[in-house]
C-alpha cells in the first residue's frame, strides 16, 4: 500500500491543478463594465442560482450584441459570478471576494433572503449598488443606501394578493369565507403569513380555519392535509419553499382528495420539475403569487430564453435577473460612468417606464423610494394550466385567462 | 380524540419510520462491524435514488423493483470504496484513534460525491412520478399511502433478509465475530479485512435500496442526504450501536415519535420531540434500546 | 509538558505571525480569510479541550457557538446592549448550558456521548426558528459603531479574533500543564485506571466541558459580527459549524495546541482559494477537490498532521527495551514476618451477582495493619470482583466494607483512592501515550498539589521501585516487569495506606517474581498494608502472612499459609493433592510451618 502513496499524490496534485489549467481565464478589457452575481451555484440551492445566472447571461449577451454601453463608447458588460454555496458564511465571502477582486459597478443576488441580508451588508460597506429580487421586508428596513429591492415586499404582497384573490372570488360568485395557512417557517413565508394571520384575513371577514407551519424538512404531510380535509377551507395560502416538502403536501392533497384552491406564495411553486415529479394534472389550477412572470408582450423574450437554455418555460428568477441587468445598463448609461457611487446616485433617482427592465415587472415602472423599495410594486398571480404556469392576474398583462376549478 | 384519529397518527408514523429503519440498518451494520461512522451514508443513498430513477426512466422498471436492483452494484461499490480508502485507516485495532481519521475520510467522501453529482447530473430535482405515490389504501377509516406502504413492506423484507444472513449463515457468523472481537476472530481464521469490506458493501447496498424506495415519493437531487443523515444516526444510536434489530426499531421509533409529537407540540417543533425522546432514552438506558452494556472493569 | 517553555514560546510565535499577517495583508478579502483562520483555530482549540484532551468527542459544540452568537446579537438588537458586554453574557450562558448538558450526558460513553451532544444544537436550531429568529440581521450602527463591534477597518476584526485565539491558546497551555490536564489525559487513555488513581472523572470532564464552552461562545459572537452580519439558526447551530471544527482539529491533530492552529491555517485558505479560483467558474469543483484533499490527508496522516510530522521527525523517541532490570539490591533476604496490628479493612458479608451468576457470596474477612494478605482461589472464584467491590468499581448487593472504621461501601473509585486505598490491575492499565514519569504523576496528583510537587512525588516513587532511568520512555517500550513496577510506582504515588495488588506476578519470569516479591516486601516495610491476589500460590506463600481462599464466590478458608494449604477443602477445590506433595518436600517447606 505504501507504494500507492506516490501515484495517489500525483493524481491528487493533478486534480488540484487541473481546474486552474483547464479553465480559461476570461480575457478582459480594462473598460468592461462588470456586474457581480452572487447566487448559490453549488449545494442545496444550486438550481435557483443557476436559473438566475441564465437570466443574467441572456441580458448581457443582448446588451453587448446591441453595442454595449453607448455612453461609455460601446463598453461591454461582463458578468462576474461568485458562488454563494449553501451557507451565509460562503455567500458573504463570495460577495467580499468578488467586490474586492475587481472594480464592480453593481451587483445582483442572492435568492435566499438570509444570504441577501449578508451580501447587501458587504455591498453597503463597499458602496456598490445591489439589486435583489428577495421579498423579505427586512432587506430594505435597515437604512441602507445601496440596496434596491425590485420585488414588492412580503407584507405588501400579502395584502395585495389577498385583495386580488378576494376580487376574483367575488367576480365568479365564489366568495372566500374560510382560509388556511400552510407553509414552512422560512423568512419569506413568515413575512407573508404574519399580516394575514394578524389582521388582513379578519379585516375581510375571512375565518382562519387551519394554520399549519412546519420547520423544513417536513417528515410527512398527513396531519396537515387531514386538517385541511376536516376544515375544508375555500383557499389555502401555501408557502412550502423546500421542493421535497412541497411535493409531499401536494401529493397528499391529491391522495386525500382534498378539493381547495391553492394559492402559493413565491416563485418556488412554478419550477418545471413539478411537472416531472407530480404530473401536470395535479398542478393544474394551482396558483401562486410572484414578483415577476412573463407577461403579455414578452413572448419573444420567452422564446429566446427557451431556445438558449432548453428550459421548458421562463420564471421569476431568470426574468428578474434579466431585468436587473438591463436596469443596471440603463443606470450606467444615465450616469455616463461605471463608477458604483455614480450608479447609485442615478439608481436612487431613476424613473424608467419603458425598456426591457420595466417591461418585465409589474407595473412597468421602476422608481425607488428612499428605502430602496420599488414604488408601486405589485405582485402577479400565476396559474398552472396544461403543465405550464401562465400570468393570469392582473388581467391587463395576463397571458391566459384564469381558470377556476372545483 | 377519536381512536381512529390516534390510529392514523400511529400508522402514519410507522410507515414513515419503515424507510428510516431501512436507511439505518446499513449504517448500524457498518458501525457494528467496523466501528466506522460513515458520514457519506446519506450520499450513497442519494446515488441509489439516481440509479433507481435511471432504471425507471431508461428501462421502465418500477422503482420498487429498481430498489432491489441497486443492491448488487452498490455492494460492489462498497467493496471498492472500502478497499481503496477505508481499509487504509481502519481495521488497525485502535478504534478510538481510528474514529477520528475515518470521520474526516468519510466526510471528504461525502463532499466529493455530492459535488461531483451536482456537476455531472445538474442540481435540477428529478422525480419518478409513481402513480401510487398519491394514492392510498383505505383500511377502515385509515388511509395508508401506497408508496410508503410498499416501501415499508420492502424495508421489512430486506431487514429480515439481513437478519437471516447475520444469524443463520456462516458469513453472518463471521461478520458478527469480527464485530465482537476482531483479534479473536483473526485467530479463528476469519480475515477481518474482508469482513469489514463485506460489511461496508452490505451497508452501502442497503442504504442504496432504501434510497430507491424513497424515490417512489421523494424528489431526487444531489443534496437529498442532508435531510436524513441526522435521523439515521439518531436511529442507530437510539437502537443501540451494533444492533441491527435495534437500528430498525430505532427508525420506527423516530417515525412514530415524529407523528405522535404532533399530539403534544406544534408542527414546527416536530423534530424537537424526536431529539428529546432520543436524549431521554439514552439517559435512562445509556447503551441504547438493544445495545449491550460494556463491562465495567 | 514535555516541551516546557517551548510551549509558551510557540504561542508567542503564533501570535507574532498572526500580527505580522494582520498588518501585512491589504485586501479586505484576505483579512476575512485571516479572521476565519483565527476564529476556527480558536473554536478548534475550545473543542480540543473536551474532545482532544479528555477524549470525549463532542458533536454538539456548536451549541455553545450558537449561544454566544445569538445571545450577543439579540441583546444588541433588543436591549441595545453593547456586544462587548453581550459576549461575556453569552459566554456565561454557554458555561451554564455546558453544566446542564454535561451533567446527564457524561454518563454516556464514546459515540453515545458524541451524538447525545449533537441533539442539543439540533433542538436549539428548531426552537430558534420557532421563536421567529430565522434571520436576525445585525443592525448597522452608524454612530459609535465600535461600541457595537462594527469596524470600518477590517484589521480590527483580525485583531479581535487573534486576541481570542491567543487567549484560547493560553488557556489550553495552562490546562495542559495543570493537574486537570493530567487528569484529562489519564481519563482519555484509560478511565478505569484514572479513577483508581484518584481522578474524579466526572468533575474533571465537567470542568473541561465548561472551560471549552466559553471560548466557543466568544468565537460565535465574533463570528456573527465579523463574518456573517446576519445570524440564522443554520449558520451558528448547524452541522457545518461542527464539521468545520472537526476538519480543523482532525486534520491538524487532536490533543495538542498546535493541531487546530495547523489545521485552520491550512484548510481554510485552501477552501477559500478553491472557492475563489475555480468554484465561481465551475461550481461544485471546489467541493470535489476539497473533499479529495481531506481524504488524501487522512490516508497520509490519520492521526493528524502534527502527530504525523512529529513521528517522522523523531521516530526513535520510543526507546527499545534495553532490558536493564532494576538493580540487584532487591535480592535481599526476606525481612522477618511482621506482627499484624489493628484491623484496617473490614469486609463483612459482601455479595455480588451478575445477571444471575453469584460472583461473591457473603464474603467476610479482615485486613490488619502491616500485614501482607494473600487472596487465592481457582479461576472464576470472584477474586477480581472482590477487588472491584473494595475499590468502588462495583456496588455489592449485600454486605459492608469498613475502612479505618468508616463505611466505604458504594463510594466511587476516586474517593476510595483518596481515602488511602490504592489498586493495581490484573492486566497493567497504563496510559499508553504518556511517558512512564507522566503515568506516575497522574497518581501523584491524587491528593492535589502543584505540578511541581506532584512531579517530585512521582520521582520519589520511581526511585523507590528502581525505574527512575525509564522515566522518559513510553510504556509500550517497557518489559512486563518494568510495567508492573511502573504501575506499582503510580499506585505508591497516591500515598496509599493499603494497596490492592491484582496478580502482580503474572507474566513474570522467576527472576522477575523474585524482584517483584522483594519490592512488595519493601512496600510493606515502608508501612503500607498489602492485599494480593495471586495465581502462583508458591510465590505467594513466600511473602504472604495470611491467606484467604475463595471458591465460587465463597470464602473457603482463612489463616496462615501453612494451615490453609493443608486444609482439605482447599486442597479439594483448588490446590490438588499433588501440589502439596510436590511442595511439602521443597526447601521452602519451612514456610509452610503450621
Amino acid at each position: 500500500m505504501r507504494r500507492l502513496i506516490r501515484p495517489v499524490a500525483v493524481v491528487l496534485a493533478c486534480l488540484l491543478l487541473a481546474p486552474f489549467a483547464l479553465l480559461p481565464v476570461p480575457a478582459r478589457a480594462a473598460d468592461d463594465v462588470k456586474i457581480a452575481l452572487v447566487a448559490p451555484l453549488s449545494g442545496r440551492w444550486a438550481r435557483q442560482g443557476q436559473l438566475k445566472k441564465m437570466g443574467a447571461e441572456m441580458a448581457i449577451d443582448e446588451i453587448n450584441a446591441q453595442g454595449g454601453i453607448k455612453a461609455l463608447g460601446g463598453a461591454k458588460l461582463v458578468l462576474r459570478e461568485a458562488d454563494a454555496g449553501d451557507s451565509v458564511e460562503k455567500a458573504v465571502s463570495a460577495a467580499q471576494r468578488v467586490l474586492t477582486r475587481e472594480k464592480i459597478s453593481a451587483g445582483i443576488g442572492s435568492w435566499l433572503s438570509s444570504f441577501t441580508l449578508g451580501v447587501t451588508e458587504v455591498a453597503e460597506r463597499l458602496q456598490v449598488p445591489w439589486l435583489s429580487l428577495s421579498y423579505a421586508d427586512n432587506i430594505t428596513e435597515r437604512g441602507f443606501k445601496y440596496t434596491f429591492q425590485t420585488s414588492p415586499v412580503s407584507s405588501v404582497q400579502a395584502e395585495q394578493a389577498l385583495d386580488l384573490v378576494v376580487e376574483v372570488g367575488r367576480k365568479n360568485n365564489r366568495p372566500i369565507k374560510k382560509a388556511a395557512l400552510v407553509g414552512d417557517n422560512t423568512a419569506a413565508t413568515v413575512f407573508f403569513f404574519k399580516p394575514l394571520r394578524e389582521k388582513l384575513l379578519a379585516a375581510k371577514g375571512i375565518e382562519l380555519v387551519a394554520d399549519e407551519v412546519w420547520t423544513p424538512p417536513l417528515a410527512d404531510a398527513t396531519s396537515i392535509v387531514q386538517k385541511l380535509r376536516a376544515t375544508q377551507p375555500d383557499i389555502v395560502f401555501y408557502g412550502a419553499t423546500n421542493f421535497p416538502d412541497s411535493v409531499q403536501v401536494l401529493q397528499k392533497v391529491k391522495e386525500f382528495g382534498v378539493k381547495t384552491a391553492i394559492q402559493g406564495v413565491g416563485a418556488w411553486l412554478v419550477t418545471p420539475e413539478y411537472v416531472k415529479t407530480i404530473g401536470k394534472e395535479t398542478m393544474d389550477g394551482i396558483q401562486t403569487v410572484v414578483a415577476a412572470h412573463p407577461m403579455k408582450g414578452q413572448e419573444e423574450l420567452v422564446k429566446k430564453f427557451k431556445q438558449r437554455t432548453g428550459e421548458p418555460f421562463m420564471t421569476q428568477d431568470p426574468l428578474c435577473t434579466y431585468a436587473h441587468v438591463w436596469l443596471i445598463k440603463e443606470a450606467v448609461e444615465q450616469a455616463k460612468s461605471a463608477d458604483p457611487k455614480a450608479i447609485r446616485e442615478v439608481m436612487a433617482k431613476i424613473d424608467l417606464t419603458s425598456g426591457p427592465a420595466p417591461s418585465s415587472l409589474y407595473p412597468s415602472r421602476i422608481k425607488f423610494d428612499e428605502r430602496g423599495r420599488r414604488t408601486g410594486a405589485s405582485p402577479i398571480i400565476v396559474q398552472w394550466q396544461d403543465g405550464e404556469p401562465y400570468t393570469v392576474v392582473p388581467t391587463a398583462v395576463a397571458t391566459r385567462p384564469i381558470v377556476l376549478h372545483k | 380524540m377519536h381512536a381512529s384519529e390516534l390510529a392514523q397518527y400511529v400508522v402514519t408514523g410507522m410507515l414513515v419510520g419503515g424507510v428510516y429503519a431501512l436507511m439505518s440498518i446499513g449504517l448500524a451494520l457498518i458501525f457494528g462491524v467496523m466501528r466506522v461512522v460513515n458520514f457519506a451514508q446519506g450520499d450513497f443513498m442519494m446515488l441509489g435514488m439516481y440509479l433507481t430513477y435511471y432504471y425507471a426512466i431508461g428501462f421502465h422498471v418500477d422503482p420498487l423493483l429498481g430498489a432491489l436492483l441497486t443492491l448488487p452494484p452498490f455492494f460492489l461499490l462498497g467493496l471498492l470504496v472500502h478497499r481503496t480508502f477505508l481499509a487504509r485507516v481502519t481495521g488497525g485495532g485502535d478504534p478510538n484513534r481510528e474514529m477520528d481519521a475515518q470521520l474526516i475520510l468519510t466526510l471528504g467522501l461525502s463532499l466529493v460525491i455530492t459535488n461531483a453529482t451536482t456537476m455531472v447530473l445538474s442540481p435540477m430535482p428529478r422525480g419518478i412520478n409513481a402513480p401510487y405515490a398519491s394514492k392510498a389504501f383505505a383500511v377502515g377509516p385509515l388511509l395508508l399511502n401506497q408508496a410508503r406502504s410498499y416501501a415499508f413492506l420492502m424495508a421489512l423484507a430486506l431487514a429480515a433478509a439481513l437478519y437471516a444472513l447475520l444469524t443463520r449463515t456462516d458469513l453472518g457468523r463471521a461478520l458478527r465475530a469480527a464485530a465482537d472481537d476482531p483479534e479473536a476472530a483473526g485467530y479463528q481464521g476469519i480475515d477481518v479485512r474482508v469482513m469489514h469490506g463485506t460489511a461496508f458493501g452490505l451497508g452501502i447496498a442497503l442504504v442504496a435500496a432504501a434510497g430507491g424506495l424513497l424515490a417512489t415519493y421523494h424528489p431526487i437531487e444531489p443534496n437529498v442526504a442532508v435531510n436524513f443523515i441526522v435521523l439515521m444516526f439518531v436511529a442507530v444510536v437510539l437502537g443501540g450501536l451494533g444492533s441491527i434489530p435495534g437500528a430498525f426499531v430505532g427508525g420506527l421509533v423516530i417515525g412514530l415519535v415524529q407523528s405522535l409529537t404532533l399530539l403534544l407540540l406544534p408542527l414546527q417543533l416536530q423534530n424537537v420531540g424526536v431529539f428529546v425522546t432520543f436524549l431521554l432514552v439514552l439517559y435512562v438506558r445509556p447503551q441504547g434500546l438493544f445495545g449491550r452494556r460494556a463491562r465495567a472493569v | 509538558m514535555r516541551e516546557g517553555a517551548r510551549g509558551w514560546l510557540g504561542i508567542a510565535g503564533v501570535l507574532a505571525i498572526g500580527l505580522v499577517l494582520t498588518f501585512a495583508l491589504t485586501e479586505r478579502y484576505h483579512h476575512r480569510i485571516l479572521t476565519l483562520v483565527f476564529l476556527w483555530a480558536a473554536m478548534g482549540l475550545a473543542w480540543n479541550i473536551i474532545s482532544g484532551y479528555a477524549g470525549q468527542i463532542s458533536f454538539g459544540h456548536q451549541a455553545f457557538f450558537g449561544i454566544g452568537a445569538y445571545t450577543t446579537v439579540l441583546l444588541a438588537a433588543k436591549l441595545k446592549l453593547t456586544p462587548w458586554l453581550g459576549m461575556g453574557v453569552g459566554a456565561g450562558v454557554a458555561v451554564l448550558a455546558a453544566v446542564l448538558i454535561g451533567t446527564p450526558t457524561f454518563r454516556l460513553a464514546g459515540i453515545y456521548f458524541g451524538l447525545a451532544t449533537l441533539a442539543y444544537p439540533l433542538i436549539f436550531r428548531i426552537v430558534m426558528d420557532y421563536l421567529g429568529f430565522q434571520e436576525v440581521a445585525i443592525p448597522m450602527v452608524r454612530e459609535h459603531p465600535i461600541l457595537f463591534m462594527q469596524f470600518e477597518e477590517p484589521r480590527s476584526f483580525d485583531l479581535l479574533a487573534l486576541a481570542l485565539l491567543g487567549a484560547t491558546l493560553v488557556l489550553s497551555r495552562l490546562i495542559e500543564g495543570s493537574r486537570l490536564g493530567y487528569s484529562l489525559r489519564a481519563i482519555k487513555e484509560n478511565e478505569q485506571a484514572a479513577l483508581a488513581m484518584g481522578v474524579d472523572a466526572f468533575r474533571c470532564k465537567m470542568a473541561a466541558y465548561a472551560l471549552s464552552a466559553a471560548p466557543a461562545a466568544l468565537a460565535g459572537a465574533i463570528y456573527a459580527h465579523a463574518i456573517l452580519f446576519v445570524v440564522t439558526p443554520e449558520a451558528v447551530f448547524g452541522v457545518l459549524v461542527i464539521v468545520q471544527t472537526l476538519v480543523v482539529c482532525l486534520v491538524g491533530g487532536v490533543g495538542t495546541l498546535w493541531g487546530p492552529v495547523i489545521g485552520a491555517a491550512i484548510m481554510i485558505p485552501v477552501s477559500e482559494i478553491l472557492d475563489g479560483s475555480v468554484g465561481d467558474r465551475l461550481p461544485g469543483i471546489q467541493g470535489v477537490v476539497y473533499g479529495a484533499a481531506l481524504m488524501a490527508i487522512m490516508m497520509f496522516a490519520p492521526e493528524g498532521l502534527f502527530w504525523r510530522l512529529r513521528r517522522r521527525r523523531a521516530p526513535a523517541a520510543v526507546a527499545t527495551a534495553t532490558g536493564t532490570a532494576p538493580a540487584d539490591r532487591e535480592r535481599e533476604a526476606a525481612p522477618p514476618a511482621v506482627v499484624p496490628g489493628a484491623v484496617l479493612l473490614d469486609v463483612r458479608g459482601v455479595s455480588k451477582a451478575f445477571l444471575g451468576l453469584q460472583a461473591l457470596s457473603e464474603v467476610s474477612f479482615d485486613v490488619r495493619q502491616g500485614e501482607i494478605l494473600g487472596i487465592i482461589g481457582p479461576n472464576g472464584a470472584g477474586k477480581t470482583t472482590l477487588f472491584n467491590v473494595l475499590n468502588g468499581f462495583l456496588l455489592p448487593e449485600g454486605g459492608q466494607v469498613h475502612w479505618e472504621g468508616d463505611p466505604i461501601t458504594g463510594l466511587p473509585p476516586h474517593a476510595v483512592c483518596r481515602r488511602g486505598i490504592g489498586r493495581t490491575f490484573q492486566v497493567v492499565r497504563f496510559f499508553p501515550h504518556l511517558t512512564v514519569g507522566e503515568n506516575v504523576i497522574v497518581g501523584a496528583f491524587a491528593h492535589g498539589g502543584t505540578p511541581a510537587s506532584a512531579a517530585a512525588r512521582a520521582r520519589d516513587a520511581l526511585v523507590r521501585v528502581g525505574l527512575e532511568a525509564r522515566a522518559d520512555s513510553l510504556p509500550p517500550a517497557l518489559t512486563t516487569l518494568e510495567l508492573r513496577l511502573m504501575e506499582l510506582a503510580r499506585c505508591l504515588a497516591t500515598r496509599p495506606r493499603l494497596m490492592l495488588l491484582d496478580e502482580p506476578l503474572a507474566g513474570l519470569s522467576a527472576d522477575g517474581i523474585d524482584i517483584m516479591s522483594a519490592m512488595i516486601r519493601r512496600v510493606r516495610a515502608d508501612g503500607i498494608t498489602v492485599v494480593i491476589i495471586e495465581h502462583t500460590v508458591q510465590a505467594l506463600v513466600k511473602i504472604a502472612d495470611r491467606l484467604v481462599v475463595l471458591d465460587h464466590g465463597r470464602r473457603l478458608a482463612e489463616g496462615a499459609p501453612g494451615v490453609v494449604t493443608r486444609d482439605p477443602t482447599v486442597i479439594e477445590a483448588y490446590l490438588g493433592k499433588r501440589w502439596l506433595a510436590r511442595h511439602a518436600a521443597t526447601p521452602h517447606a519451612a514456610d509452610l510451618r503450621p
